[in-house]
């Protein structure tokens, strides 16, 4: 796997940091691509589940984000 | 969490929590660029991947 | 422009020429003619200002009808008269800013580190000029181009001390016409010293000069004395007479008085001028149009009875237009006056609804998934980036997937149609659509698949525009690389997907409003003659609470009188019961369907009702200090007005009366301004010296909090020769009874020497308590802040409400407030119930809710005590009794009980343990 190949599977709140997300967009600001982004309710959805999971399925990293 | 994870040999860097607001763009940004090089810096993931072999 | 084509991509904007000041950005910065009103603009449609567009002014250009890729551009549209047939006409024209130019003293058109306050909130936004770094010299363009913008650039440095001027262009006939108070700025501008210290770090100093602090909202005078105590941020009494500019660093000196006379010299990196609130010419132009009254500072006139009524029949008014005001009682005037304009049309209601003629559903259960992918190009949007072919092709190599296909724009009328008949023609029963952002768009495709006759949540949508090509754009391969994911996710997690129900929430049309004082009486009002049976519940023998010991209202109108008719009108209205002498006794239910039993005179009657609304009020507080109770000479404010309104024959022997404000209120054990006191006691003084104008009159303040046009009631106090003296907390006056005499010592600032005044009548100005009824707030499951004060939704969007559904609140439970304030709040109550009682048989939850296995459920009761809606409870009876069950009606489908729920009894229906692992599973699957 090469180094530029990173995974960081993003848990988002859909009230907030998924709409920092959108208006990063609009605002055309450039961030790295290696973020992958499952939109979730709100971050109270949130469980360590999840995070094992995603590490265990070759995650990288795992960002959750209220 | 944290601690678990450092526990199985999980980088804590591998894990981040953070809480930004719809209208903040720019700490968007500057998280996932933050995260990004943290990363980078730790090189991919080798632990407690599922082997498909 | 044409809207319904504009998809907001921004390309018309790239190669604009023109341009002209950003009024979103007060100025500091230049926008382009084809612009956007600001980024989060919602819908997001690019407009022309005609005015500096070179193609509309020259005939040149033509830039953006060139690049547009929606062909959105239309630059034949002229101004349209558009005529509407209305029967109310709620007007709402806002406020502008006060213009500080004409101030030569502060030189804001000369100095460049001399900004507004509306400037400095721009330079503190994060989507601002500065992105939200505070620097000198904000008006200068980031990169400058011009010689003489360069050479200040240089001297350019982030600030390390900064200075608010309160009260320019408010309380000032000297150098503006604005006698008023424009009520808001305090708070902003400690708002903005906090704000600005956060973003500069610890070392920036701030410094604000006022003259009194009003911060007379509910919980602003915590935020205010944390502003002095845990951030450090200095307050200065004094009003500062001038500011020069160093030449060499462009540094403002500035000279003031202290409070104890001392000349002060001091250096300031930069001023912020805290400019008040202004209607501009034009409203009052338009006020005068449509012929409705207006009060000499230009606001609209209204009365404390009917706070958002106008003059003119049938128009009402809300917000700043109707006196300066702070956003939420912004918004209680704006659902005030839609409740004020409903009653006017209740006999029109539903006469021109037209109904929806919906697709019947198709039954995908048991089906194999067969999933539908869209993949939107958005123009060049996406295009531009992302190989959106490729990412087609690919998602037609994807499990599940029957049919992929590219559209030009997935949100257009010919797509929409072209996904009805694909849908119906494949048998599709998924639909994945990768496009912009579910947030704005998902709704709309939701309509497409219920259209076709599919369950609108058997919809993903994955975002591969802002999250993926509008941020990508250097990198278009691994953009496609990453969309093929987001695809692959999207499809993994649509397979799992359900049908899911909205249920029904059946509405019990009648209201029950507890407290049958002004707040409740005038919700009840508008409630019954919108047609609604409205239940009053009152603990005491009649209606009217507190207002029965007011004398006057801050306008000067008979309280009783008011009152009186108010009592009558609801008495006699025939969709009103009036319950005095009656406690409630249990609520059950929720939404729709409360349940509660009333006790009458130790009888009782079980009533069922949709809504509720909690207008309990609050009492004076019984002064503990000052001498109170000893001698029949010191009295409360409550009692003052009853001397007035018994036209007492003592007041005539009054030579002397003092008033002391702040007794109980703003102090550590009631940390709150009690709002209503300063007015209380100005109109008191006013009464007081126009019955007996060589009285002596002393009013020993803190300070005097007369907001809004009340400011000319302290105006009119100090012509007639009442005086002021101020104290601080520390050093309260001291009041003493020696040889029957009255005796009130105190510290005078001014001369910093002891002063002692001898009183006929000492008058306290006594906080106002909340009733703290815990009982109340334990039956409907609402929550009372440390003072005892119930806690709305949402301390500015949603002032009279509770998050609990089908609760709502009104009066001075919610916080202290004059009448006219109380009257709007139960107005505001109203208008917020009638919006749920108006959708009685189209009220339905959402589908995205929590639901509870019981066979798997452990009666742990984790997940219901912490839910913050008290949506799941425990089954009391049948087979599954003592197991948890979700009541989809009160759940928000947050997912936090599901987290917590330790033996995977909860599920989250379109947010699935199983969906969310779908989706890891999913990007696992290449890695």
């Amino acid at each position: 796997m090469a180094d530029n190949d990173i995974k960081i599977v993003s848990f988002l709140c859909n009230w907030c940091s998924y709409g920092a997300a959108d208006l990063a967009g609009v605002s055309r600001l450039e961030y790295p691509a290696d973020i992958r982004v499952i939109r979730i309710p709100c971050s109270g959805r949130m469980s360590p589940k999840f995070i094992l999971s995603a590490l265990r399925e070759g995650a990288d990293a795992v960002w959750v984000s209220g | 969490m944290g601690n678990l994870l450092e526990h199985m040999g999980i980088e804590k860097d591998r894990v981040h929590f953070s809480w930004i607001s719809s209208a903040e763009a720019t700490k968007f940004v500057d998280v996932v660029k933050e995260i990004s090089k943290k990363v980078r810096a730790l090189g991919p993931n080798k632990k407690l991947v599922k082997d498909y072999n | 422009m044409n809207v319904d084509l504009c998809v907001g991509c921004g390309a018309c904007a790239e190669k604009c020429p023109g341009k002209f000041d950003d009024t979103y950005n007060a100025g500091l910065i230049k926008r382009t003619a084809i612009y956007v009103e600001y980024p989060q603009a919602v819908p997001l449609k690019y407009g022309i200002n005609p005015d500096v567009c070179l193609k509309l002014t020259k005939d040149k250009c033509g830039n953006c009808q060139d690049v547009c890729p929606a062909n959105a551009i239309d630059y034949t549209q002229t101004e349209e008269t558009i005529t509407i047939n209305a029967g109310s006409i709620i007007f709402s024209p806002g406020f502008t800013a006060f213009n500080p130019s004409k101030f030569d003293n502060y030189n804001y058109a000369g100095f460049p580190n001399v900004v507004t306050s509306m400037e400095f909130e721009r330079i503190l936004s994060a989507t601002g000029p500065t992105m939200g770094h505070v620097t000198t010299f904000p008006g200068l363009p980031l990169k400058p181009k011009k010689k003489k913008d360069k050479l200040l650039a240089e001297k350019r440095k982030d600030p390390k001390k900064i200075a608010w001027f309160q009260c320019v262009g408010s309380r000032d006939i000297n150098k503006c016409d604005n006698p008023y108070c424009s009520s808001v700025c305090c708070m902003y501008a400690v708002k903005e010293a906090i704000i600005a210290k956060e973003h500069a770090g610890g070392d920036l100093d701030c410094s604000i000069f006022y003259m009194d602090m009003r911060t007379p909202g509910k919980d602003f005078e915590k935020y205010y004395q944390n502003a002095k105590e845990k951030h450090g941020i200095n307050f200065i009494r004094s009003k500062v007479h001038s500011v020069t500019q160093n030449p060499d660093t462009n540094d403002l000196d500035i000279r003031y008085v202290d409070e104890m006379g001392q000349i002060i010299d001091d250096t300031y990196d930069m001023i912020v001028l805290s400019v008040g609130l202004e209607i501009s010419e034009e409203t009052k132009d338009l006020a005068q149009k449509l012929g409705i009254d207006l009060t000499p500072g230009g606001f609209c006139k209204t009365g404390s009875f009917e706070p958002v009524t106008s003059s003119r029949d049938g128009i009402f008014v809300s917000g700043v237009f109707n006196n300066p005001k702070d956003i939420p009682e912004s918004v209680l005037d704006a659902s005030a006056a839609a409740s004020a304009a409903g009653d006017a049309l209740s006999r029109a209601r539903d006469t021109l609804t037209l109904e929806l003629e919906k697709a019947k559903e198709i039954n995908v259960a048991g089906e194999r998934p067969r999933i539908g992918a869209f993949i939107c190009d958005c123009g060049s949007n996406i295009k531009g980036v992302v190989d959106c072919e490729a990412v087609t092709q690919y998602a037609r190599t994807l499990p599940y997937v029957e049919f992929a296909d590219e559209a030009m724009y997935a949100c257009s009328q010919d797509a929409q149609n072209k996904m009805v008949e694909y849908i119906k023609e494949k048998k599709l029963n998924r639909i994945v659509v990768a496009a912009c952002t579910p947030k704005t768009h998902e709704p709309l495709f939701q309509e497409t698949l219920s259209n076709a006759g599919l369950n609108k949540y058997l919809f993903e949508m994955t975002n591969i525009r802002n999250h993926n090509s509008w941020v990508h754009k250097n990198n278009p391969d691994i953009a496609t690389q990453k969309a093929k994911d987001l695809v692959r996710m999207a499809v993994a997690k649509a397979a799992l997907a359900e049908p899911l129900k909205e249920e029904k929430i059946d509405v019990n049309d009648s209201v029950v409003v507890i407290g049958g004082g002004l707040a409740g009486m005038a919700s009840a009002k508008s409630l019954a003659t919108q047609g609604y049976k409205t239940h009053i519940i009152e603990k005491k023998e009649k209606l009217g609470g507190e207002a029965h010991k007011l004398y006057k209202t801050a306008q000067g109108e008979d309280v009783q009188t008011h009152l009186d008719e108010l009592i009558k009108e609801i008495e006699q209205n025939e969709n009103i019961t009036v319950h005095c002498n009656t406690s409630l006794e249990s609520v059950d239910g929720f939404v729709g369907n409360f349940k509660s039993t009333l006790k009458t005179n130790g009888k009782e009657l079980d009533l069922e009702y949709g809504v509720a609304v909690l207008a309990t009020g609050a009492k004076a507080f019984v002064p503990d200090e000052y001498e109170y109770g000893k001698d029949d000479r010191i009295i409360t404010s409550l009692d003052l007005d009853k001397m007035f309104k018994e036209n007492d024959a003592g007041l005539d022997a009054i030579n002397s009366a003092v008033f002391i404000q702040c007794v109980g209120s703003r102090q550590p054990d009631r940390p709150y301004c009690s709002r209503v006191c300063c007015t209380h006691s100005i109109d008191n003084a006013i009464e007081l010296k126009e019955r007996k104008p060589d009285m002596d009159v002393f009013i020993i303040y803190r300070d005097i909090r007369t907001y809004g046009e009340k400011e000319l009631l302290y105006k009119k106090a100090r012509e007639l020769g009442v005086i002021f003296f101020r104290y601080d907390v520390d050093q309260k006056p001291e009041v003493s009874i020696k040889n029957d005499k009255l005796l009130i010592e105190l510290i005078d600032h001014v001369l910093n020497q002891p002063i002692q005044i001898e009183a006929d009548l000492l008058t306290l100005a006594t906080a106002i308590v909340p009733r703290k009824d815990e009982k109340l707030a334990n039956f409907f499951k609402v929550p009372l802040n440390d003072e005892g004060f119930f806690v709305e939704k949402h301390a500015k969007l949603g002032p009279a409400e509770f998050a609990t559904d089908g609760v709502f609140l009104a009066g001075s439970g919610h916080y202290p407030k004059p009448v006219n304030e109380a009257i709007t709040q139960g107005r505001a109550s109203a208008s917020r119930a009638l919006t749920l009682l108006a959708k009685k048989d189209n009220l339905f939850t959402s589908g995205v809710v929590a639901s509870a296995d019981p066979l798997k459920c452990s009666e742990c009761g984790v997940c219901v005590s912490i839910c913050p809606y008290s949506a799941p409870g425990f089954m009391t009876d049948g087979r599954f009794e003592g197991k948890a069950r979700v009541n989809a009606v009160l759940c928000k489908g947050c997912g936090l009980c599901v987290a917590s729920c330790r033996s995977g009894a909860l599920h989250l229906r379109g947010f699935d343990t199983s969906q969310i692992f779908s989706q890891i599973f999913a990007l696992g699957e290449v890695v």
